[in-house]
């Protein structure tokens, strides 16, 4: 009973300019006030602080510029009105209202960086809620109970640097929290948060680049609104329990635990009411001796610290809908432990290095995050119609820059930026592999076929060192959407295409494959448009450009492996689209033609009913002729170079076979505009889906796994067996079901033109000779249906 | 994305057959051998490739749907080995493959093959052959042409010789792929 009043008055003089006439009220004018109908505080509040410090171990980190006002009039105060009620359980009752409030800072700084910010960030509300205290946390006694319900209106919260900022407009949020508890337990402060449920939507994600803009929703000039990257709603329902305590990684800071369960929740991102939906979600989160310096990270900057000894959970989305329709592509399960581990004889850690300042040409308000992270184990798996592949023993470690600039469009000090926020790569060395896949649970044997993911694009194992940027701006092909420039730079990569696993259960082994070494890669993307349509997810390139350079295409280890020499990759697109719709191949006839399964089979071809999920790709690639800056599309294969001192090949110096300026066209001028027409492209579209698929044996005798089974006998997956599977010669209808699972791609690839202007040979003191003066490929309709399994 | 990524390790395994200085050795390996083999990956493909089965999406004076007798449906593949040369050709390419267990892996040898995989001692890019492909309507001809396209101006063609395809064809054992010389 006895806190109450005191934690009421901390309150409110920490936050008016003192309008309101505070009383101190003790317990027993307290007690008068009890059955009566309280009272009602209204103020205007507007409070301006020039800096607030927090020092740590005499390292200072500052915010500065901090206001609270009105968010609609700078000169106005934010309208308060709180109303007091002591109930007859003795609970101190508060039902307040704020209308039109702005919190905001204009900076963040640390003492020991003068010159640069982090930048600023404000937050605009008006409240409606409830807010109910009383004596007695969880272990009784000391400690507070509390509940909260609050509904938040009109909501802006914002990121400022330089003039630019990017906000999410028009907040709405209705939260419900019961049965708060507050304790001292030991040295720590325990708040524990058992049922917490809650809905929000923000209207729209805007961007401006005017400073007179700010924290406005339309542009001041045109009256319009300002540019979206879209909307966002959402659900949840979770309980946390969260200690903190005294004492940072060195001396003085803030040591945090913390512990979520989440039961429920729903995340839908929209565009133009087009909706990307996850829904069904649920996970469990920890985070264990998270700390909280002011500090210098590990090249002597200062830096706001927050290093972890541990972090794990595990996510589960139940379903990923896309478009209109809701059609699901499948569930995703994620299960992560980020902690201290040894990665190639280096030990990593979990770190995060606050620092001001971004990117030193964009201004200096800005955030870079030195960053270091290594995840140890994980586990990624995808579900196509109950059909589920775990992609088993994900690693990842790295170390480097990440920096942050909200960013207008223009060249400042020889950098190019764009508008929106800009995300940059700076020094990154990092990393990740994968084991192996298992399927239908994670404690399934664990088999090959990693390289199945590189049909989604992804290397089953890579090393790479990153620089660049990608900047993501607001605005679709129409209306909302994303509008994305980048410009990436990979060195040193080493990139696996077919790889063993790196630990069979015996240890950790050097991973023997087909590797893509030495590898360089810059590649550039200008406006490049992100969109969520009626049908699902739409990218359309303005234009793009790459080189990837292998230096050595290895057989073995990633870095002694016998070569097969250099190949260097040119690519030159304008125009080219792709789309990701719900729903993979649906009915499909292997092997042979008809409509229905009796015709199929009848036609010697096998009928598979592959489900409503899964995954359509579709590609339109337009490959441009070469342009005269060199921009082109072309593919050299390098062999016989030359030595250096320390014995590396050298790039240039060996024989090259060049296809060179590989472009499309749609066969002539064919809407009069004095130029090859090139409007079709290389048209692509591919199902995916996770499905059953027939294994035959291809020997007699035991396989790689002593299991018995005799030539054309089929592979069929028994948990019975020792193996997990067995082989059957003539498997039924049941068995069939049982069939191994793997990824089923029906493909169609269709272009009218592919040239190849010239095959040339290039020796290094003898030039340049042509072999094939053009190669020229028309009217091809390409069909294909794949079935991709690990090796039986 | 997916199709590249799958695309390049195709293409580029395609192009070792015809252009890497390689030692290929055809072997025929019982599964018992491969027993011996641990830490490999790799993956087993089946399915079914159709060329043009209905026609190409070109639609002019040459080319057209499959049911249009008066037109070609089927692809075409021109190039030239000399500068302001005639083209060869090959036309009306059409057809269905199917096959059945392809692999792809790379694998460690260390022993076997009549003595010299001691001494080899290293990895192999190994594609195990499917036991049959499956030939249906695979047919294209032979041309010698005096323009790349059929519309381009002062088209003439001279056909050589047409190929038709039908039945299966028998596959067995493996392809070893490995470096040799100055990369």
């Amino acid at each position: 009973m006895r806190h109450g009043p005191w934690l009421f008055l901390v309150m409110v003089s920490g936050t008016t300019p003192v309008l309101a006439d505070l009383q101190h009220l003790d317990d027993e004018a307290l007690a008068d006030v009890r059955g009566q109908g309280g009272f009602t505080l209204e103020t205007e509040l507007q409070l301006g602080l020039d800096r607030l410090s927090y020092l740590d171990d005499g390292q200072a980190i500052q915010l500065e510029g901090l206001h609270l006002g009105s968010s609609e009039q700078d000169d106005r105060g934010a309208y308060h009105q709180v109303r007091v009620n002591i109930d007859h359980g003795a609970a101190l009752n508060l039902d307040y209202l704020v209308t039109d409030r702005r919190i905001e800072f204009g900076d963040v700084r640390l003492a020991g960086a003068p010159g640069v910010g982090m930048g600023g960030v404000f937050f605009d509300h008006s409240l409606q809620g409830s807010f109910r205290l009383r004596a007695g946390g969880v272990t009784g006694g000391a400690g507070y109970s509390f509940d909260s319900a609050y509904t938040m209106t009109g909501g802006r919260l914002g990121y400022r640097t330089n003039g630019n900022e990017v906000f999410l407009d028009d907040v709405w949020m209705d939260v419900e929290a019961l049965g708060m508890t507050l304790d001292l337990v030991g040295t720590a402060l325990r708040l524990e948060a058992p049922h917490v449920r809650g809905q929000w939507r923000v209207g729209a994600i805007r961007y401006s680049d005017n400073p007179l803009n700010h924290g406005r929703s339309r542009d001041l000039g045109s009256g319009d609104w300002l540019p979206s990257y879209g909307g966002l709603e959402g659900d949840y329902e979770l309980s946390t329990i969260t200690l903190i305590q005294a004492g940072g990684r060195r001396g003085e800071g803030v040591r945090l635990d913390h512990e979520a369960r989440l039961n429920t929740a729903g995340f839908i991102y929209l565009d133009d009411g087009h909706p990307l939906a996850f829904k069904d979600i649920s996970g469990d989160f920890r985070v264990n001796d998270l700390r909280l310096d002011v500090d210098v990270d590990g090249q002597g900057r200062p830096a706001l610290a927050l290093t972890a000894t541990g972090v794990d959970g595990a996510l589960s989305i139940g379903a990923l809908a896309l478009g209109d329709q809701g059609q699901s592509l499948g569930a995703v399960n994620f299960r992560f432990l980020f902690q201290d581990h040894i990665f190639a004889g280096r030990q990593y850690r979990n770190a995060v290095y606050l620092q001001g300042g971004g990117h030193p040409d964009a201004g200096p308000q800005g955030l870079r995050l030195a960053t270091e992270w290594s995840l140890p184990s994980a586990d990624l798996s995808y579900t196509d119609d109950g059909h589920r592949v775990v992609f088993s023993g994900l690693q990842s470690w790295g170390q480097g820059d990440i920096t942050v600039n909200v960013t207008r469009s223009g060249e400042r000090n020889g950098t190019r930026f764009y508008d929106g926020l800009r995300i940059g790569f700076e020094g990154v060395k990092a990393g990740y592999r994968i084991n192996g896949l298992r399927v239908g649970d994670e404690n399934a044997p664990l088999q090959g076929g990693t390289e199945l993911l590189l049909a989604l694009g992804v290397y089953p194992a890579y090393e790479f060192e990153l620089d660049g940027q990608v900047t993501l701006g607001p605005g679709g092909a129409s209306g909302e959407g994303i509008r994305l420039n980048s410009d990436l730079r990979v060195g040193n990569g080493r990139a696996a295409l077919i790889v063993a696993p790196y630990d069979e259960g015996a240890g950790e082994v050097p991973q023997k494959g087909l590797w893509i070494a030495d590898l360089e890669y810059e590649g550039h993307v200008r406006e490049m448009t992100l969109d969520v349509t009626d049908e699902g997810l739409a990218l359309v390139q303005g234009e793009a450009w790459s080189t990837l350079d292998v230096g050595n295409l290895r057989l073995g280890d990633k870095d002694s492996g016998a070569s097969f020499g250099r190949f260097v990759l040119e690519r030159y697109e304008q125009g080219s689209v792709m789309t990701v719709v719900p729903g993979g191949a649906g009915d499909v006839c292997i092997g042979g033609q008809g409509s229905s399964g009796a015709s199929c089979e009848t036609s010697g071809g096998r009928w598979e009913a592959r489900g409503e999920q899964g995954i359509t790709v579709r590609l339109k690639q337009l490959l441009v002729p070469a342009a005269a800056d060199g921009r082109r599309n072309a593919l050299t294969w390098e062999a016989h170079r030359a030595r250096d001192s320390q014995g590396n090949a050298v790039n240039g110096s060996g024989m090259r076979l060049v296809l060179d300026d590989i472009h499309t066209s749609d066969g002539g001028d064919l809407d009069g505009a004095g130029a090859e027409s090139n409007d079709y492209g290389i048209r692509t579209e591919l199902g995916v889906d996770v499905y059953q698929t027939r294994v035959v044996k291809k020997q007699n005798g035991p396989d790689s796994l002593g299991v018995q089974g005799n030539r054309g006998d089929e592979k069929i997956m028994d948990p019975s067996a020792p193996q997990g599977y067995r082989y059957v010669s003539n498997p039924s209808v049941e068995q069939a079901a049982n069939r191994p699972l793997g990824f089923a791609v029906q493909a169609r690839t269709r272009f009218k033109e592919l040239s190849v202007r010239s095959v040339d040979l290039i020796h290094p003191t003898g030039g340049r000779q042509t072999a094939v003066y053009g190669v020229r490929l028309q009217n091809v309709d390409l069909r294909a249906n794949l079935t991709a399994t690990p090796m039986p | 994305m997916s199709a590249r990524g799958l695309l390049l390790s195709v293409c580029l395994t395609a192009g070792f057959l015809h252009q890497s200085p390689v030692h290929a050795e055809l072997a025929e390996l019982g599964d018992d051998a491969m027993a011996r083999v641990s830490g490999q990956g790799g993956i087993y493909l089946s399915g079914d490739i159709s060329i043009n089965a209905l026609g190409g999406p070109i639609e002019n004076s040459y080319f057209g749907r499959c049911d249009d007798r008066q037109k070609t449906c089927g692809a075409r593949v021109a190039y030239r080995l000399r500068e302001n040369g005639g083209w060869m050709v090959l036309d009306e390419i059409q057809g269905n493959f199917a096959f059945e267990g392809l692999t792809l892996r790379v694998r460690s040898i260390d022993s076997g093959f009549g003595g010299d995989g001691e001494p080899f001692n290293g990895e192999v890019l190994e594609l195990g052959l499917p036991d049959t492909i499956r030939f249906s309507d695979v047919r294209f001809r032979m041309a010698a042409s005096s323009t790349a396209r059929p519309t381009d101006p002062g088209f003439r063609q001279t056909d050589i010789f047409t190929v038709d395809m039908q039945g299966e064809v028998l596959m067995r054992g493996n392809l070893l792929i490995f470096p040799s010389g100055a990369p």
